[in-house]
């Protein structure tokens, strides 16, 4: 029994914690590519989020044909956002572009409510409630399918990188100048990475749009989703999906247990000491890069 | 001095007489009903400032509350405390007499500062638990029964009406947060006298993943759950105790569950969970009526016709019911202009008041600003809220033991 | 022509290294000062004490700030944490007996302790990894005070400050409040100014620049790291102490989350990074400009200009804000100090814009 409760605090760990990795591909996208932590992307979680229920409710369309709709919509976004704002700001100072990221991420938080009504929305994927039940062993439907869409999405990402768009885009996060002498459009495979992290917002928003409903609180997300990369490393894809696993798993387990004897929600605290110590331990994340800095 | 002189100087006076007269009932009362649009409140802060928005209008269209018309002041403060202190200062100067910004932490700043100033900040269904002690917190009125007392009428109801309380396991399952610890010191005293078995689930704020609480919840086997939560936090809850196969007549809410969540949440996901009510929801009343006619078919209204009726809107309605009525006792008794301390002496003049009906008796004394602390339990059929029992106050004595022990705590600074 | 410089002749050390060589820039500081010590006899309470007021504390903890990121380099995003350390402190100091100067000291020792630890990061890692080393610091302190009853202060989660006296002045009064707060700003103003000249803040900007070449060059940079984390956490516990008594008067978890963390840094940032000016400026309008815009907003809407759902008005001012952020950014990438700066220049040499100054 004892052994059941840990097993099924495991599973929908593992299934939210690569719920997470979904957000924070994103985030891993845009610092892959340009070097910059991209604070927007639980906004633009939201943004998708408040589209495809927008696209289902107010246009009527269909689910299936809704995703793909806005995937392109987020991709469109995505680019747009890179070609006014980011790249205007080349050059600059990184902690300059970061703000920048948070007045967008304020901006978005105002335009998403505000545009469509801050009330919560649902967004039903018609999954049902029942869970899979394996052995007394509670398996969370919908956290099920997010965390197959969410492997498959970082599969997708890991493959687009053996492409010959991906190989510009690995060069081009390897060295900036670099990649210009040799005649890859830097601009072009920054923007790139930020219609990526579009479509991967799109995921994300998707899938816990139909878990709590749409609203702001979706760029919320934003925490965990870093937690996963700075766990990860914040440049690696492997590190995307071993950090969800990681974040989801011990932010499961730890908490089932801990939780009766504090008497408060741990999750947190556990996300946090996790994030310290492997900054402590590993200051480049599990699969991160290290820089070497010369003087 | 001439006869005619004369009469031209009485009639001149009667003039001056009769225009002071109008000007004193064209007088208008401002009301701060400031609200958090944009941040923490966002579930039910449009319906609520709308139902107090459009209940104002009624009145100032049927003449206003002895002929003086209301003015209200509405803004955003996103649940941020020195927004809300601005708001408050800004609308103080510009002469309301009334506030009420439907957020805690704005709330709690600002109980100092109408202690201070001595205006009346209203906090129904938010703000400090122990605000109901009128002597310790005399400027400020909860006026409707608090998660206190809506925890106490919830288990008078297990105890009641559904087979008592002796020997039950009861699952608390909340939001980490001050609100969401509120009711635990009081239920684990009335665990020990009713002996009955309490468990604390917590989740981390904001609430939009719980299932390692609830695989817990599950295994530890309640026969009842309480959910205390808000908002998305709620929608969640319910989902994963309905996939945990708890039984959803065996799940009962804080006030917070309503219509916009149930459709949020799918209308038929749970056929029979109950809540904790203390203003009825449904358009069935003649106060209501009175709305729909001459507020909102007339063009009046501000935002969606549709949410009319709704608990949260009527919740904003309620507000405004028993704050006009301690305005219609302040004026009776002292005459205009109102001011902070004759509306606080209005407010403790409420004997009894029902709304046609549409409240419970609420009765606001020196020493009680909870109004009597009366809700009920309602329970949702797929399509409305149906009230499953009585309005009723529960465990008072208990309830005010720990107002009184923690506002005494209030006091001991000063 | 404003900022005129000719005629100006320095021929000793001590008149080129003044703050202000300039005697227009000295006549503004000193109009300046003038404006804000007599504020509480032409301002009305709203902007005196709603305006005014939080702009001063939210500037001087910016200032604190602003030692830590601008000039040492290193980030923090959890200093929200550090100032409630402060705020919470203080108030438990009073509550026991300490008279409120030593309650202040103490509780800018306390959150300098604790500063520490989250400095303790630092040594580390730098960049990214520290943000998010103390934004995880920010959620344990904040996780601390929500569930440790005796720091939050029982079921509500609500202090209140208690009454005190600062030398011989009650708190109670307004006047004294706004004053306590004028002179913690003004304090903290001229430390910053001062301290990038001394041989401790150049060894900050030394290590902000590069600190393996301030290592190289003799400056240990495991002592000047802990030493800025110290020296800030000191100065921002202060100044949540401040905030504490003279604004807020009660405290909850609230006033200090994470939300209020990232505001400081923006502060700090859209101000413009390392620049005294710019953490008041910054501070001014991460603090005022949702307030002021709330307002102008809800104003074209009373006079019918406006004629949007209660909704989408409530949000405009969140767009209008996002949006200001945006746009300075992308108008001048160094901040709202690099305006000013843009501005000075400009007058200095106006009328005669080609000439080189």
């Amino acid at each position: 029994m004892d052994f059941l409760f840990l097993l099924e605090l495991f599973i929908n760990g593992l299934n939210t914690g690569l719920m997470y990795s979904l957000v924070a591909l994103g985030i891993t996208m845009i610092y892959k590519a340009s070097g910059v932590p991209n604070l927007a992307q639980g906004a633009m979680v939201m943004i998708a989020g408040y589209l495809l229920w927008a696209t289902i409710a107010l246009l009527g369309l269909p689910l299936w044909i809704a995703i793909p709709f806005v995937v392109v919509l987020m991709f469109l976004f995505g680019l747009a956002i890179e070609r006014w704002l980011l790249r205007r700001m080349v050059g600059q100072p990184v902690l300059m572009i970061v703000m920048l990221t948070l007045g967008l991420e304020i901006l978005l938080r105002g335009v998403g409510p505000g545009v469509f009504d801050a009330a919560p929305k649902r967004l039903d994927l018609g999954l049902g409630l029942a869970p899979l039940v394996v052995a007394d062993v509670f398996i969370n439907r919908a956290y099920l399918i997010g965390a197959i869409s969410a492997g498959i999405l970082i599969l997708l990402a890991a493959a687009f990188f053996r492409t010959r768009l991906g190989t510009k885009l690995r060069a081009v996060s390897d060295d900036h100048v670099a990649s210009w002498a040799v005649g890859i459009s830097v601009e072009r495979a920054i923007g790139i990475s930020w219609g990526i992290a579009g479509v991967a917002a799109v995921g994300a928003g998707t899938l816990w749009g139909s878990v709590q409903g749409v609203d702001w609180t979706l760029s919320a997300l934003l925490f965990p989703a870093i937690a996963v990369v700075i766990l990860g490393g914040i440049d690696s894809l492997l590190g995307v999906f071993v950090g969800g696993i990681i974040v989801g798993v011990l932010g499961s387990v730890i908490p089932g247990y801990l939780d009766p004897i504090v008497g408060g929600g741990t999750r947190d605290v556990v996300t946090s000491v996790l994030i310290v110590l492997t900054i402590l331990l590993r200051p480049y994340g599990i699969f991160g890069r290290e820089d070497i800095e010369r003087v | 001095m001439t006869k005619r002189t004369k009469l031209v100087r009485f009639t001149a006076a009667l003039a001056a007489v009769c225009l002071t007269a109008v000007a004193q009932a064209q007088e208008v009362i401002k009301f701060a009903l400031n609200h958090d649009f944009t941040k923490v409140y966002t579930f039910g802060a449009v319906e609520f400032s709308q139902g107090q928005r459009d209940y104002l209008t009624l009145l100032n269209e049927e003449g206003g509350i002895r002929g003086h018309r209301f003015e209200v002041f509405v803004r955003d403060h996103g649940n941020e405390p020195q927004r809300g202190i601005e708001l408050y200062t800004r609308a103080r100067d510009e002469g309301a007499v009334y506030f009420m910004f439907l957020s805690t932490p704005v709330a709690n700043a600002l109980i100092p500062r109408v202690l201070q100033d001595r205006m009346v900040l209203g906090t129904p269904l938010h703000g400090r638990g122990d605000a109901i002690v009128g002597e310790v917190f005399p400027y400020v009125f909860p006026m409707m029964a608090t998660y206190w007392s809506q925890a106490t009428r919830l288990l008078q109801y297990i105890d009641d009406a559904q087979g008592g309380l002796k020997g039950k396991k009861i699952a608390f399952v909340h939001i980490d947060s001050p609100f969401g610890r509120d009711p635990i010191p009081l239920m684990q005293k009335l665990a020990a006298q009713k002996s009955f078995e309490l468990r604390t689930f917590a989740y981390p704020s904001p609430g939009n993943e719980q299932s390692a609480a609830w695989s817990d919840v599950r295994r530890y086997r309640p026969d009842f759950v309480f959910i205390w939560g808000a908002g998305n936090s709620q929608i969640v809850s319910v989902r994963e105790a309905v996939r945990n196969g708890i039984d959803p007549a065996k799940i009962l809410s804080v006030v917070w569950l309503a219509e916009t969540d149930m459709k949020n949440l799918g209308e038929s996901t749970a056929i029979g969970i109950k809540r904790a009510e203390v203003v009825p929801s449904g358009r069935n009343h003649p106060i209501l009526q009175r709305i729909l006619q001459k507020v909102v078919t007339a063009g009046k209204g501000v935002g969606d016709p549709a949410v009319v009726g709704n608990t949260y809107y009527n919740m904003g309605v309620a507000d405004m019911l028993i704050t006009t009525e301690a305005v219609r006792l302040a004026l009776d008794k002292f005459g205009p202009p109102l001011t902070g301390d004759k509306l606080k002496a209005g407010f403790e003049m409420i004997r009894n008041f029902d709304a046609e009906g549409f409240l419970p008796p609420v009765t606001i004394t020196e020493q009680d600003h909870q109004g009597g602390g009366y809700a009920r339990v309602s329970q949702w059929d797929g399509k409305a809220w149906v009230p499953v029992s009585d309005w009723a106050a529960s465990y008072q004595d208990l309830v005010w033991e720990e107002a009184r022990a923690s506002a005494a705590k209030f006091q001991q600074p000063q | 022509m404003f900022y005129r410089q000719s005629g100006i002749y320095h021929t000793r050390y001590e008149a080129t290294r003044r703050l202000w060589p300039i005697p227009f820039e000295r006549w503004q500081v000193g109009v300046i000062l003038l404006l804000v010590l007599a504020a509480p006899f032409y301002l009305s309470a709203l902007y005196l004490q709603s305006y005014l007021l939080p702009w001063l504390i939210w500037s001087a903890a910016t200032l604190s700030l602003t030692l830590l990121m601008g000039v040492a380099g290193q980030l923090h995003f959890g200093y929200a944490a550090v100032m409630a350390i402060g705020a919470y402190s203080a108030i438990h100091l009073v509550r026991f007996g300490l008279p409120f100067e030593f309650a202040f000291l103490g509780a800018g020792l306390i959150a300098a302790l604790i500063g520490c630890l989250f400095g303790a990061a630092a040594l580390r890692v730098k960049g990214l990894y520290l943000v998010m080393a103390t934004l995880a610091m920010q959620y344990l302190v904040d996780w601390l005070i929500i569930n440790v009853p005796a720091i939050s202060g029982g079921a509500h989660a609500t202090l209140q400050a208690p009454s005190a006296r600062i030398l011989f002045f009650s708190l109670e009064n307004d006047l004294v409040r706004y004053y306590f707060a004028l002179a913690w700003a003004v304090l903290l103003t001229v430390f910053l100014l001062n301290v990038k000249r001394t041989s401790f803040g150049r060894a900050l900007v030394a290590i902000r620049d590069k600190d393996y070449a301030a290592s190289v060059i003799g400056v240990n940079p495991f002592r000047y790291k802990l030493l800025a984390f110290f020296t800030s956490s000191f100065l921002g516990g202060m100044s949540g102490a401040v905030l504490a008594f003279c604004f807020y008067r009660a405290v909850t978890p609230e006033q200090f989350s994470f939300n209020v963390s990232t505001q400081l840094v923006a502060m700090v940032l859209v101000g413009g990074l390392g620049s005294v000016i710019g953490a008041f400026l910054g501070a001014g309008f991460v603090l005022l400009a949702p307030m002021i815009l709330t307002n102008i907003v809800a104003m074209l809407s009373d006079f019918g200009w406006l004629n949007v759902s209660v909704n989408l008005l409530s949000h405009l001012p969140l767009m209008i804000y996002g949006a200001l952020i945006l746009g300075f950014l992308l108008a001048e990438p160094l901040g709202l100090a690099k305006i000013y700066d843009n501005i000075r220049n400009y007058f200095l040499v106006w009328p005669f814009k080609h000439s080189r100054r």
